[in-house]
């Protein structure tokens, strides 16, 4: 074992292009013959869907844990289908996502904050990275706090202004005259507990979209803790991955956090419904989501750096909504990898949009979808696209 | 008048101890109370750390749990990736770390100047000292960057660097025990040095080395974060390639344990109470060994 791993070394010393898991696979000898042996079979078998390679592979990816089960089940289904493809994701946040992808320690990252000029710039000189999106979700506000009569309250009415006014620590208590205004049908349940309010400690995506919400709807946070990744957070406590938050949350009395939705089915966690630009009141929902997708279709940039969905018009829509991306590499160093990488992502932007509405995740609208495929055919590897036009 | 009355009362009372002997009880009851309890507090967490674990843990032990990977959401999954990779990583972990330490503390022992002695078991007790966090950002800059892979191997080389220094010192301790005499005797025979230092000190003295390395095993076998930065963890089952990474029965409790999904949360505690009974019997093995070693 530890021969064979020497040997991978040596082999990575001497051919700098090629990277550790393409010494694995028997088809892999230099760049170029590599590059031929991809690109063949693709290209005899026509352009409509990109080839699978013969050989076993495994590819590494990390990042957000907000498509984290959704990913789950994809890596899942693809596995199944093609058993020579081992996919590994570990899910340890968006920010580690970017880093792990940036250091070049995973074949892709995954993150649902686009990356930003200063982290684009921090690339290995020469490359560049391509944000296909994969799924849109919704973050919600999971909640739980008993009434006054000592059941779960399991219906809430939250609007911008008192959300972010929880969040910045000036609510403080579940029975303040701003929540009771909202949810006049329940306002004599409401305790006099004290809200907790519990945060991502990681660098998130999920942070980088409530706190995007949060700027849009509250000036004091505009001007205060701001919109990112990571924010200064006026009070609560701080957990880790969307897992952490849920967990968290699920942990006291009193307490509020926010999630991906589906972090909140799986916790048995009630989530708000949230006050959206029309005035309505919406409970996060992969239609909410999909609704405010379409509603933001033109402000699509040509970069695929979106930014997160909020406050989209539409009686249905859902305000707090984004895109999650996987990060991948524009030039793959490994052929095999690179193919293999390529028929995944064609997967699950094709077959796999067809899980997400069932776990609660919004699928990619046609022409975002479309997009994504074009920007498919952009990959390369030694120069030569791995899946043809 | 009476004060002094008072006074030359309360010097007899002392003289004949009364009243000071009362006090000197109290004060000696209260603190031997103190520390008795401050002893409890030694064996409490224990206790409740194992009541809690098997309470927990031993209803969510099944052959699912070793036989089968992780699946989606948790359902019908098990640890079968924590459990090969810690059998893979631990080991290895201990043929890096085993002979070295033991070489290395026979140096320092038997051959080294006294100096050169003091200044690596200073060392050594200041590598056991180090988090074990900083050992897995030291080994990801080295063996995971340059070669743009978190991967097995890198994690095996964390966990030897904290078995290490406990290997040594334990052997060491170990040979220092074997009697001069011993030495003395196979020296005078005519044997040479190297001789005697393998066939008697070391032969002596392997009770206590066996004891060091199977706790340093023990050790490794539960640590989290050298693996955080190096082997990664990882939801495949992987066997026997260690370039790739790979998961451990801590990171399997560590990433399972905070899921807001029950079935993974019983998997970790199912996790939880096997790396227990693992550990737990190394330690009750190595320590009965040692144990009954004084008795006889």
């Amino acid at each position: 074992m530890t021969i064979s791993l020497s040997k991978r070394m040596g082999a990575l010393a001497l051919a700098s292009a090629m990277a550790v898991g393409a010494c694995s696979s028997p088809a892999a000898t230099t760049t170029p013959t590599a590059a031929a042996v991809a690109t063949g079979p693709a290209a005899s078998a026509g352009p409509t869907t990109p080839q699978v390679p013969s050989g076993n592979v495994t590819l590494a990816g990390a990042g957000a844990t907000f498509p984290a089960l959704l990913y789950q089940v994809w890596i899942e289904k693809f596995s199944t289908a093609y058993p020579n493809v081992a996919i590994n994701y570990v899910a340890n946040g968006s920010g580690a996502g970017i880093t792990a992808i940036t250091q070049q320690t995973v074949d892709f990252g995954a993150s649902d904050a686009a990356m930003k000029d200063t982290e684009i710039a921090a690339l290995p000189a020469g490359t560049k990275i391509l944000h296909v999106p994969t799924a849109l979700g919704a973050v919600v506000l999971i909640f739980n706090v008993a009434g006054v009569d000592t059941k779960p309250i399991t219906k809430l009415n939250l609007d911008g202004p008192t959300i972010a006014g929880i969040f910045l620590g000036k609510i403080t208590t579940w029975n303040d005259p701003a929540i009771a205004a909202l949810n006049p049908d329940i306002a004599a349940n409401l305790p006099a507990t004290p809200i907790k309010v519990i945060h991502r400690a990681d660098g998130s995506g999920t942070t980088n979209t409530f706190t995007t919400y949060l700027s849009a709807v509250s000036d004091d946070w505009k001007n205060g803790p701001g919109a990112g990744k990571t924010v200064n957070w006026p009070t609560g406590d701080g957990a880790p991955g969307n897992d952490g938050v849920s967990g968290g949350v699920k942990g006291g009395d009193g307490r509020i956090g926010y999630v991906e939705l589906q972090y909140a089915v799986i916790s048995g966690l009630s989530s708000a419904a949230v006050k959206n630009a029309n005035g309505k009141f919406v409970q996060g929902s992969s239609d909410g989501v999909t609704a405010a997708a379409n509603g933001a279709l033109d402000a699509f940039p040509a970069d695929f750096r979106a930014a997160p969905i909020i406050n989209g018009a539409g009686d249905t829509t859902y305000p707090i909504a984004s895109y999650t991306y996987l990060l991948v590499y524009q030039d793959q160093t490994d052929a095999t990898k690179g193919q293999a990488l390529v028929a995944y992502i064609y997967w699950a932007l094709t077959d796999g949009q067809k899980e997400e509405k069932a776990i609660g995740y919004a699928p990619l609208p046609d022409p975002i979808q479309q997009k994504a495929l074009d920007e498919l055919h952009s990959i390369t590897t030694g120069g030569a696209p791995i899946w043809a036009k | 008048m009476a004060a002094a009355v008072a006074a030359r009362a309360s010097i007899s009372d002392r003289l004949t101890g009364v009243s000071a002997g009362r006090r000197r009880t109290t004060v000696d009851r209260t603190m031997r109370t103190l520390s008795f309890v401050a002893a409890l507090l030694c064996v409490v967490p224990l206790g409740a750390v194992l009541v809690f674990v098997a309470a927990k843990g031993l209803p969510a032990l099944s052959l699912d749990l070793i036989t089968k990977g992780p699946k989606a959401l948790g359902i019908g999954g098990g640890a079968a990736n924590a459990v090969l990779g810690t059998l893979q990583m631990v080991p290895i972990a201990a043929l890096l770390a085993i002979p070295s330490g033991v070489l290395g503390a026979i140096y320092v022992a038997e051959f080294g100047d006294r100096r050169l002695a003091r200044i690596v078991r200073f060392c050594a007790d200041v590598l056991v000292g180090i988090p074990s966090i900083l050992i897995g950002i030291f080994v990801f800059t080295f063996l995971v960057l340059p070669f743009k892979q978190f991967n097995a191997f890198a994690g095996s080389v964390a966990l030897a660097i904290i078995m290490l220094p406990v290997v040594m010192r334990t052997t060491e301790e170990s040979l220092h025990l074997v009697p001069n005499s011993l030495r003395e005797a196979s020296l005078a025979l005519g044997v040479p040095m190297w001789r005697t230092v393998l066939s008697v000190v070391l032969r002596t003295g392997l009770p206590g080395i066996l004891t060091g390395s199977m706790l340093a095993f023990a050790r490794a076998m539960g640590e989290t974060a050298p693996l955080l930065f190096t082997a990664l963890g990882s939801r495949l089952i992987n066997v026997g390639n260690l370039g790739q990474p790979m998961d451990a029965l801590p990171l399997f409790i560590y990433t399972n344990a905070r899921e807001p999904i029950e079935a993974l949360n019983e998997q970790a505690w199912g996790a939880a109470a096997l790396l227990l009974l693992v550990v737990l019997f190394i330690n009750i093995a190595v320590r009965a060994r040692s144990f009954g070693r004084r008795i006889g």
